[in-house]
């Protein structure tokens, strides 16, 4: 029989992974801010009951919250992305191809049993996951990947449906595709869900069905691939492993808008660091780098300049990236203007394997050695102590600029000194 | 191209017997992804050989079987205890005889969070 594709992700998974580390949240509501405590990104089922809205600003609502006893958290990025590691290698075993998509969710497919029953697999697989991980997952399957898509949301919608939802077992797609909105289709953005709409068309069983020639001119090839997957025909491939990066990009936004050039400096030379950091743990190194910093888009005199340069060999040595950025700051900064977020982007990676060698370079082989070995032990000691442990000149100290995690709860799985109490008393 | 670095003089004779070392990881974890770790406070489990301040390896994936130590979810907190059948019933028991054992019976609301499966005891205290 025919292959089945599978959406899977985890529901609520930040608020999720707050309450499997925490006992004392449990059957409480809960919600999670995004960076900066901006605004909610994630709520426990509890705070949805509450009628507690997502992407609401937090000093908005703060107050709504209190007044509900609800525990808010900052988004906190170690412990979501240890227990997104370990919820994906937990569904690995259970499918035959696993892509993982985001943070939170997977596409997989797996061959549909002789009788067509998958609720038995999908009951095992949501108890597995809550068992070992503590985190409810809900399970969406079809044909195709845009319907397991749809399918899943479905599954999440209804309680009765237990978090899975197997729309290869019904009869008709028509009535569910018809509560679908266009809006909610995956891959439908907002230009063409607004380009639906003006023509009436407002559900997926109505995109599936209007003229292909229409869709085509407007959407292209992805148009009529979109409405293949609507009609049960998958042409959607899963892709497999992660696909070697082709660059990595570190930026935030400031918790107050930074004017001193000093300050603006001081930012750059942190994501450099973090993002030196990232390329030595992927086994990479950069060619190319580019710095950029803008003013907010919501005030008048918006600014945005991007400055770049090429390295002369390919590295991930800190010192090496910073001296390379920091000249870029100048280039990028513009005194009066008051800037809302600055970045970094290293381009052209490639792998350790394919380094060309160092023929230009003014390092002996042992003084090269020996640069290596100490990113590797700055890398080391900040796992072990905490990120910032060790740190560079450059990037200042105490700056007030930096992210806002006032909330933040514990690095549960991944730093020893933060780990979960098992009381015995 | 070789492999190991360009050296002048003689190879080391031990260079094709290198193993890469004892990783604790391989020996304390079967189940990598449903492990994790959890510190232990106070003195309840002595007699088991857990102390205050051991580090405790915690396997989510095994169901708890009478006898072993388990990470229960007791009034909002993660506790240790062992469970045990006692007169055909379950129950939570300290390794400790200052500490009474707690019936599962009588307490509505008990969940087993996972057994563990190991204790690191530091002999020396670094630092």
């Amino acid at each position: 029989m025919a292959d089945v594709l599978a959406l899977i992700d985890a529901n609520n998974f930040y608020a999720s992974c707050e309450q499997a580390f925490d006992p004392g949240l449990i059957g409480r509501p809960v919600v999670v801010l995004s960076n900066n405590d901006g605004c909610v990104v994630s709520r426990s089922s509890e705070a949805r009951q509450l009628g507690i809205a997502m992407g609401k600003p937090y000093f908005q609502i703060a107050k709504q919250l209190a007044r509900h006893g609800v525990v808010v958290r900052s988004s906190n990025y170690a412990l979501y992305g240890d227990m997104s590691q370990r919820l994906m290698s937990s569904l690995e075993p259970f499918v035959a191809e696993l892509e993982v998509y985001s943070i939170d969710e997977a596409f997989a497919r797996l061959p549909r049993p002789r009788n067509g029953e998958l609720r038995t697999w999908a009951g095992e697989l949501r108890s597995r996951i809550r068992h070992n991980l503590g985190l409810p997952i809900a399970i969406g399957l079809a044909p195709s990947k845009v319907l397991a898509k749809l399918a899943n949301r479905i599954a999440k919608g209804d309680h009765r449906h237990a978090g899975v939802f197997d729309l290869g077992r019904e009869n008709s797609h028509d009535p569910w595709l018809e509560q679908t909105p266009v809006e909610e289709i995956w891959g439908v953005g907002r230009q063409l869900s607004r380009w639906c709409r003006l023509r009436g068309i407002a559900n997926a069983r109505q995109l599936r069905d209007m003229g292909s020639g229409e869709l085509q001119a407007k959407a292209g090839v992805v148009g009529l691939r979109l409405q293949l997957e609507l009609a049960g025909v998958s042409c959607l491939p899963l892709e497999e492993g992660p696909t070697a990066k082709r660059e990595t990009c570190v930026s935030r936004s400031f918790s107050r808008p930074i004017c001193h050039e000093l300050e603006l400096r001081k930012a750059v030379a942190s994501y450099v660091v973090r993002a030196a950091e990232k390329l030595r743990r992927q086994q990479q190194r950069s060619g190319r780098l580019t710095v950029f910093a803008r003013t907010s888009p919501f005030t008048s005199g918006f600014y945005s300049q991007a400055a770049s340069t090429a390295l002369p060999v390919a590295s991930n040595d800190t010192n090496v990236l910073l001296q390379a950025a920091l000249p870029l700051v100048a280039l990028v900064y513009r005194p009066h203007k008051r800037f809302a977020k600055a970045g970094v982007l290293l381009q052209e990676l490639q792998g350790q394997d394919q380094l060309q060698h160092h023929l230009w370079t003014t390092l002996t082989a042992e003084q090269q050695q020996r640069r290596e070995a100490l990113m590797q032990s700055i890398d080391q000691l900040n796992h072990r102590y905490g990120s910032g442990t060790v740190t560079w000149g450059a990037c200042g100290l105490h700056n007030p600029w930096m992210m806002r995690r006032e909330q933040l709860s514990r690095a549960a799985t991944t730093r020893l000194r933060e780990l979960p109490t098992a009381w015995a008393q | 191209m070789a492999l190991s670095t360009v050296a002048a003089g003689f190879p080391s004779p031990a260079d094709d017997y290198i193993d890469v070392g004892i990783d604790l990881n391989e020996v304390l974890i079967r189940h990598p992804s449903s492990t994790f770790f959890l510190r232990v406070s106070g003195d309840s489990m002595v007699e088991a050989g857990i102390q205050d301040g051991d580090l405790l390896v915690v396997d989510r994936s095994l169901e708890a079987r009478p006898g072993q130590v388990v990470v229960a979810i007791l009034d909002g907190a993660f506790t240790l205890k062992r469970l045990a059948r006692h007169h055909g019933r379950l129950r939570l028991e300290a390794a400790n005889s200052a500490y009474p054992p707690l019936e599962l019976h009588q307490c509505g609301d008990v969940q087993i969070w996972g057994v563990a499966i190991h204790v690191i005891h530091a002999l020396v205290r670094h630092g």
